[in-house]
């Protein structure tokens, strides 16, 4: 594989960059493989990069309907963090948060990691107080968390609404300064092109229509590109669980729901952390490119579009201007939606299931994209050892069951409720 | 050189009688009414506006209107700053102050432009390939450059000032845009009895007939425009909207349309908002957006004075501007000849290069018949001028079009450029048509719809007038027929248009031999040629991949002039059809949006409302500090003089406990339940029995969720055999009717039962202290209020001042206590009465905080502790939960994990020195001093000052609690760097067995 | 914005109203012995369709009334309405 650098970018320059080879190949899909990954978004890609990786296993297809990276990895508002309450969210998250650290470097691709911090708004001493009980839990867990005052947050965002007219002032906030932002796609490709060049199948355009369980057994899958046998089959498919799922009997603590983001045009840069609104539905960062990128809540019923409707986005855009009265002169520039695997106590699930050689890696609901490294490995861990590492442990189905959800919200098992 | 790029007729809309001043990177300058930046600045001559993105090249117009994607500017000054505004879409008002961006230290010479210089290191994606070693150098080195170089235009940094409005409109035919079929389709609906909405973009209406040289019924194209227009003005049941864009079409035939209401206005009044978004749910929608020209990629083909051949025609013949006077006509098809005609007019003879070997469409014979040269087969290779394009290379193509034979120089002052043109599929993909490929155009045009749109005119790919004019009043009719039945058909007139010869499918010249000048497609996000063959090399093969590694067709713009070429480029190398590569999703919003307008009126104070309770005023006169409660503003505490909050709150608390106090409860919800059944709804809602609470009594209740987690709690009284009125908390008021009407009316619709919201109807003030009785004693005389005449958890009705007022003995803060309500309208009467008679016995009011510590002393669970994920046998409520019968969320609670020995339950902790308050949200920890990842036992839910000791108390949630009191633990904050030694006790602190609400 | 027709007002825009989730979940009978999967079903599992979905609606700004849609996820289409006592058209 090429590796790339300032040096090698500077040597093709001079050959006008006729020189640089594919970042991955396009195969046909072979007979058979030792795993399948179904699924060619973040999770599914880091999961075959780590099992090749961490595990050695290579003999391994990814099998994507569309065009990887196209899923909820293309989609999200790239923020990173960890700066959950419970323990099993804390431990699973930091441990992604220190596999960010490195990823460029690992993946000798630039996921532009940028450790910025995140600001969490209060806007009443009960909510400082509830802050306060996840960022002690936080710094017990050994995570960085700070609680910053009125005054500390008015040095780093002037420009937010600290006027007399303000509905909801701001009394404070909870900041993790480790976290930040990632470039979505590269994520996604630079996974793709070092799981490849560990000779990893990555095949596009590629659906998986049935699966072959003889006994309880997982043999093979059927896809739109012919059948392949297997013995152990990852679902990474975020989304779409459901549909795979019911392919298997099982039926799951998921709904689909639609999340909306949107985007300014690009500004000159002006907001240098990834700030939520406590009083309402809003996030927003400031992309490398000058665009504020903007999300908020579900659009509330269940869906499979890819897209959602204007009340959202106006009701999260209200919650914008409410901390940032000046962006009210930018313009929106871009909306999109991704569907999302709600689980039904806001918690992913990462476990065998009640087949053998069949692996679920679900339920990320809003915030899968910070999970793609720990996701992929301790999913890669999963698969290769036939046994979920401790890291995902309490993502287990069984949870439903037992009582031992991870409910960091409180709403309870109604996804729609923001 | 004032002005002197205009045309030698006055045909277009330019009111030379009105000269209006303006200033460009500070210079002043003017123009005239009806002229637009755009127009304004090219007929002074300037066509530098600003710097690309990346590479921070010159440039200027590409276009006339939406499609613009280069010549953005930052509008106005202060407040009122707006970023990346393109200068085609601003209407020229006296003063208006516009600047370059993207540029330092000036558009004429732009440090960026070194980018420029190194753009062969810059290619595609040059960002993933580098900037890791070191890795610190990342956050600290090349990101904060890179950011430095981002963003276009400069934000505001204060709030605006102006003012954004919303309207709801419905209609049966929505018409989205104003060119012939759109006025067609309009006029045939409006005529047939529909109620139409014609919307335009543009200032005017009448889109290509302005500019287009045709007759229609015996009027030239604008003529008929004209008159038609005047026939819709005078339907009533038409609306004309100008400055106006339908910018998404969502579900339901819901469209969303921005107007421009007052930006073009020289001194709008106060009132007038600045721009105004309307939703319109139509029943049918006729997308008649037209279409927009393509340019065609060739070396350098970005210098400021190349531009679209429609956009030429369009400054001339609508603004009256000549973009240059030696131009270049460089096309691929027969309608850029109409600019070559229009230059005619003005005695401007232009070079015409034409890609085809030869074309016999009636403009061609006319323009070679007034004896211009047209040089068939040829293109340009590169371009020359730095800030303003200055000469073309030029030369003949070989047979296969792939290179140049040979090639020269040629002076010039602008290039107007023809690809062909591209139908604005944007909405009718929105609104989840199908898009298909059209061969004959060589573009996507729509096909099979999924909501209630459709397509007529070059929207829909039919690009003669005829067909536009056919199709618009025949669908117009069609349509509007399903709503009126008037069978009333409007006929198509007869309309004269040039007839056009094909266009050549060659939108890409070839490089000049040996040389390698960027082509651009994507013209503001700097993507060139070479970057989609360096994608493509690289294996990003979808067009998805290609769009996100080069950012082709991402910019402001959304790539309205580049995501066609874009496509056929990519189908050109992967020797694929254009329908095989796809094409990428168009999503709203059209054009971007100002986020104020979609915001509208709901800013500032008015993010969300604001709830009051009857005795507001009181309490605001009276120095209360206030407290959001949800949306309710409650009184926090009243200070006094100097004191300080803890010193008002333990005052307050205090006089509670030793004399009496007042409280406002008039936010809490309150819900009155009606019917037979109304015993055992209750009794299937809460987790306590109900079925035999007597009459004029009340009774606490605890109700879970379905998953055993506590939902809500609050007493309730029966105030007759079938008549109880429950209270919830504040924050829960409104979940909590939702959560009931759903049960009667989804899971136990037999049971007859009647739920309403009275939380307004009823004004709630506690009268809490050991005083109280006394108190209330003297204000109702004729009542009995002993604790024989009205016990604990009783209630009584009467009369005072000829107000209905109801009293109930319950008590939140633990003390013998009363609750009046009366009717919200009395709640002031009621409140200033209590306190009157009050006087004699110390009254004092009190806010929530003291509220929270009286409450807290006694070990009563409220929000902290009821987060949401606390079953009743955490938070000590295991009495409330009856064994005998079942209900909401009881099957829950025998879940494992529920009842297991480590659950974490509620206990009181004390600090061993007495003195030092325990933080909430600390966390208890059996030892401090280990190192991290920490086990924690649990955290600090609530605190206070207890008056009734004088020292800090707090309530907190711990694993195994129950068998933890009487232990030494830890709260510790390191979010506060703190570690307090305490004693685990009992959550009740004050008065264990409720001897004084019973007193 | 979705446009929904109440059963008993008409039809109305999305804002009035507030979802309710999967109206195939049947709520067990009270009182009835139940086992864990059948109770832990209905409170967390879900059939999740990608197409016909029958869910529930409240008219909360409105008559307050809870009624039964039929809707496409993927279209959001709505198919039909009706009131809680009343069948869908399928």
């Amino acid at each position: 594989m090429q590796k790339y650098s300032v040096f090698s970018l500077v040597k093709n320059a001079f050959t006008n960059h006729q020189d640089w080879e594919v970042a991955w190949k396009d195969p046909e899909p072979k007979k058979e493989y030792d795993v399948i990954i179904i699924g060619g978004g973040g999770h599914g890609l880091a999961t075959a990069y780590y099992l090749a990786k961490e595990h050695g296993i290579t003999n391994v297809a990814i099998l994507e309907k569309g065009w990887i990276g196209g899923g909820n990895v293309g989609r999200n508002t790239t923020i990173l963090r960890s700066n959950y309450m419970f323990d099993s969210n804390a431990n699973f998250y930091e441990f992604g948060m220190k596999l960010w650290e490195t990823l460029s470097q690992e993946l000798n691709y630039n996921v532009m990691y940028s450790p910025r911090g995140i600001i969490n708004l209060a806007h009443s001493d009960a909510q400082m107080n509830a802050y306060a009980r996840r960022g002690n839990s936080m710094r017990l867990n050994g995570i960085d968390a700070i609680l910053l005052s009125r005054d500390e947050i008015k040095q780093m965002i002037p420009f937010a609404d600290f006027s007399e007219t303000c509905r909801f002032p701001i009394h404070g906030g909870l900041m993790q300064p480790r976290g930040g932002t990632a470039r979505h796609d590269a994520v996604a490709w630079g996974y793709a092109r070092q799981a490849d060049s560990m000779g990893v199948d990555i095949i596009q355009n590629c659906e998986v229509t049935g699966f072959d369980v003889n006994n309880g057994k997982i043999e093979g899958v059927q896809t739109s590109r012919g059948s392949i046998k297997t013995k152990k089959v990852g679902l990474c498919v975020a989304g779409s669980t459901t549909l795979l799922a019911d392919m298997l009997n099982m039926r799951l603590p998921i709904e689909a729901h639609v999340l909306q983001a949107c985007v300014s045009e690009p500004v000159k840069p002006l907001l240098h952390q990834v700030v939520t609104f406590g009083a309402g539905h809003f996030y927003c960062s400031q992309s490398d490119k000058g665009e504020m990128v903007m999300g908020g809540d579900l659009d509330g019923y269940n869906s499979y579009a890819q897209r959602g409707n204007m009340p959202m986005i106006q009701h999260v855009l209200t919650g914008g201007l409410a901390v940032f009265p000046n962006f009210s002169r930018l313009k929106m520039l871009r909306t999109w939606g991704g569907i999302m695997d709600m689980s039904m106590d806001g918690s992913p699930i990462i476990d065998k299931t009640h087949i053998d050689g069949v692996y679920l890696n679900c339920g990320w609901c809003y915030g899968g994209f910070k999970a793609t490294p720990s996701s992929g490995w301790v999913f890669a861990h999963t698969i290769a050892q036939d046994k979920v590492h401790e890291l995902n442990s309490d993502f287990n189905l069984e949870r439903f069951h037992t009582g031992k959800i991870i409910d960091e919200k409180g709403v309870g098992p109604k996804p729609w409720i923001g | 050189m004032s002005n002197a790029y205009r045309t030698k007729n006055s045909t277009g809309l330019i009111n030379k009688n009105k000269k209006i001043n303006f200033t460009f990177n500070g210079h002043t300058y003017h123009g005239y009414e009806g002229d637009t930046l755009a127009s304004a600045l090219i007929s002074n001559g300037i066509h530098l506006i600003g710097r690309s993105f990346k590479y921070h090249r010159p440039r200027g117009f590409l276009g006339v209107g939406v499609e613009e994607p280069n010549a953005m500017v930052q509008l106005h000054e202060g407040n009122k700053s707006e970023p990346n505004i393109i200068a085609t879409e601003v209407e020229l008002v006296e003063g208006l102050k516009a600047k370059s961006q993207n540029c330092w230290p000036s558009v004429q010479f732009d440090i960026g432009e070194v980018n420029n210089l190194l753009n062969r290191f810059f290619p595609a994606g040059f960002y993933y390939k580098t900037f890791m070693w070191p890795k610190s150098f990342w956050m600290k080195i090349y990101e904060p450059f890179i950011r430095k170089a981002a963003g276009m235009g400069v934000a505001p940094l204060q709030p605006d000032p102006d003012r954004y409005e919303h309207n709801y409109e419905h209609c049966d035919v929505l018409v989205v845009g104003s060119g012939p079929s759109g006025l067609a389709s309009a006029l045939a609906a409006a005529k047939n009895g529909a109620r139409v909405i014609l919307a335009e973009d543009k200032a005017n209406f009448g889109g290509s007939l302005l500019t287009d040289e045709v007759t229609i019924g015996n009027m030239s194209g604008k003529e008929w425009a004209n008159d038609t227009v005047a026939q819709l003005k005078s339907l009533p049941n038409v609306i004309l909207k100008k400055r106006s864009q339908v910018f998404g079409y969502y579900d339901h035939n819901m469209t969303v349309m921005i107007e421009r209401v007052s930006d073009h206005q020289e001194n709008p009044s106060k009132y007038t908002p600045r721009q105004r978004l309307h939703y319109i749910r139509a029943g049918e929608v006729i997308v008649s957006t037209g279409s927009i020209e393509r340019p065609i990629s060739f070396g350098n083909n970005d210098r400021p004075g190349i531009l679209l051949a429609s956009a030429a025609k369009e400054y001339m013949t609508v603004y009256e501007t000549l973009v240059g006077k030696k131009p270049i006509i460089f096309t691929n098809n027969d309608t850029a000849y109409s600019t070559a005609l229009e230059f005619l007019k003005n005695d401007i003879t232009p070079v015409i290069l034409d890609t085809r070997n030869n074309s016999n469409g009636e403009l061609v014979k006319e323009v070679k018949q007034k004896g211009v040269n047209i040089r068939f087969n040829s293109g340009i290779a590169d371009t020359k001028g730095h800030l303003k394009i200055k000469s073309a290379v030029i030369g003949e193509l070989d047979k296969d079009k792939e290179n140049f034979t040979s090639l020269e120089s040629i002076d010039c002052d602008c290039i107007c450029m023809s690809g062909g043109w591209t139908p604005t599929v944007h909405l009718s993909s929105q609104a989840g048509n199908k898009l298909k490929f059209n061969e004959e155009i060589d573009a996507f045009v729509p096909d099979k719809k999924r909501q209630r749109e459709s397509a007529v005119g070059a929207a829909n790919g039919s690009f003669t007038l005829n067909q536009s004019l056919a199709e618009g009043f025949q669908v117009g009719f069609d349509l509007s027929n399903k709503f009126t039945d008037n069978n009333i058909v409007t006929n198509t007139p007869n309309s004269k248009e040039p007839k056009y010869e094909k266009h050549e499918r060659l939108w890409c010249m070839p490089l000049p031999q040996g040389k390698t000048p960027k082509r651009f497609i994507d013209f503001q996000n700097d993507v060139a040629v070479s970057d989609v063959e360096l994608a493509i090399r690289e294996g990003f093969r979808s067009i998805e991949h290609v769009k996100r590694y080069t950012t082709l067709g991402m910019a402001g713009d959304q790539g309205k002039t580049s995501n066609l070429n874009g496509l056929q480029y990519v189908s050109n190398i992967e020797k694929k059809i254009v329908p095989e590569v796809g094409h990428t999703t168009f999503r709203p919003p059209y054009t971007p949006v100002t986020i104020g307008a979609i915001v509208g009126r709901e800013v500032g104070n008015h993010y969300l409302p604001t709830r009051k309770s009857p005795i507001h005023n009181w309490h605001e006169e009276n120095n209360a500090v206030f407290v959001a409660a949800g949306l309710w503003q409650r009184p926090r505490y009243y200070p006094k003089e100097s004191e300080n909050m803890n010193d008002a709150v333990n005052r307050e608390a205090a006089n509670v406990r030793s004399n009496v106090g007042i409280c406002d409860v008039t936010t809490l919800g309150k819900i009155d339940i009606k019917g037979p059944d109304a015993p055992e709804f209750l009794n299937r809602v809460y987790t306590n029995a109900w079925l035999k609470l007597p009459v004029g009594k009340a009774r606490y209740g605890v109700m879970l969720r379905e998953d055993g987690m506590v939902f809500d709690d609050g007493t309730t009284s029966r105030l007759s055999e079938n008549h109880f009125h429950m209270t919830t908390t504040t924050a829960q008021a409104a979940n909590v009717l939702s959560h009931l009407e759903y049960y009667l009316q989804v899971v136990w619709p037999e049971l007859d039962v009647n739920v309403l919201s009275t939380t307004e109807q009823w004004s709630g003030i506690a009268v809490a202290g050991p005083k109280s009785r006394e108190l209330l004693s003297k204000l109702f005389p004729n009542i009995d209020l002993s604790n024989e005449g009205l016990p604990f958890m009783g209630l009584v009705d009467t009369n005072i001042d000829g107000i209905f007022a109801r009293i109930y003995r319950i008590s939140f803060s633990g003390e013998l206590a009363y609750e009046v309500n009366v009717e919200s309208n009395f709640g002031l009467h009621m409140w200033k009465r209590i306190m009157d008679v009050g006087k004699a016995f110390n009254i004092e009011p009190y806010g929530t905080e003291a509220l929270s510590t009286l409450r807290i002393e006694m070990g009563h669970v409220a929000g902290a502790e009821l987060d949401g994920r606390a079953v009743p046998f955490d938070v000590g409520l295991n009495g409330m939960v009856s064994k005998k019968k079942d209900f909401i969320g009881k099957r829950s609670l025998s879940k494992e994990a529920f009842t297991s020995e480590d659950r974490q339950t509620i206990v009181g902790l004390v600090p061993l020195d007495k003195r030092t308050k325990i933080p909430e949200g600390s966390h208890i920890v059996e030892n401090d001093k280990v190192a991290s990842p920490v086990p924690k036992l649990g955290h600090v839910s609530s605190s206070c000052w207890s008056v009734e000791y004088n020292n800090p108390f707090s309530i907190a949630i711990i694993k195994d609690g129950k068998n933890k009191i009487g232990k030494n633990l830890f709260a510790v904050s390191p979010l506060k760097d703190i570690s307090i030694p305490v004693e685990v006790v009992s959550s009740h602190y004050v008065d264990p067995d409720g001897e004084r609400v019973r007193s | 914005m979705l446009e929904i027709k109440c059963p008993y007002c008409g039809k109305r825009s999305q804002n009035e109203f507030s979802y309710g989730g999967d109206a195939t979940v049947k709520r067990p009978t009270l009182g009835e012995e139940i086992s864990t999967e059948d109770w832990d079903n209905f409170v967390y599992f879900r059939d999740n369709p990608r197409g016909k979905h029958t869910e529930l609606w409240h008219h909360v700004s409105g008559c307050r009334q809870w009624f039964k849609a039929s809707r496409d996820t993927a279209t959001h289409e709505i198919f039909d309405t009706c009131k809680m006592n009343e069948a869908l058209n399928e």
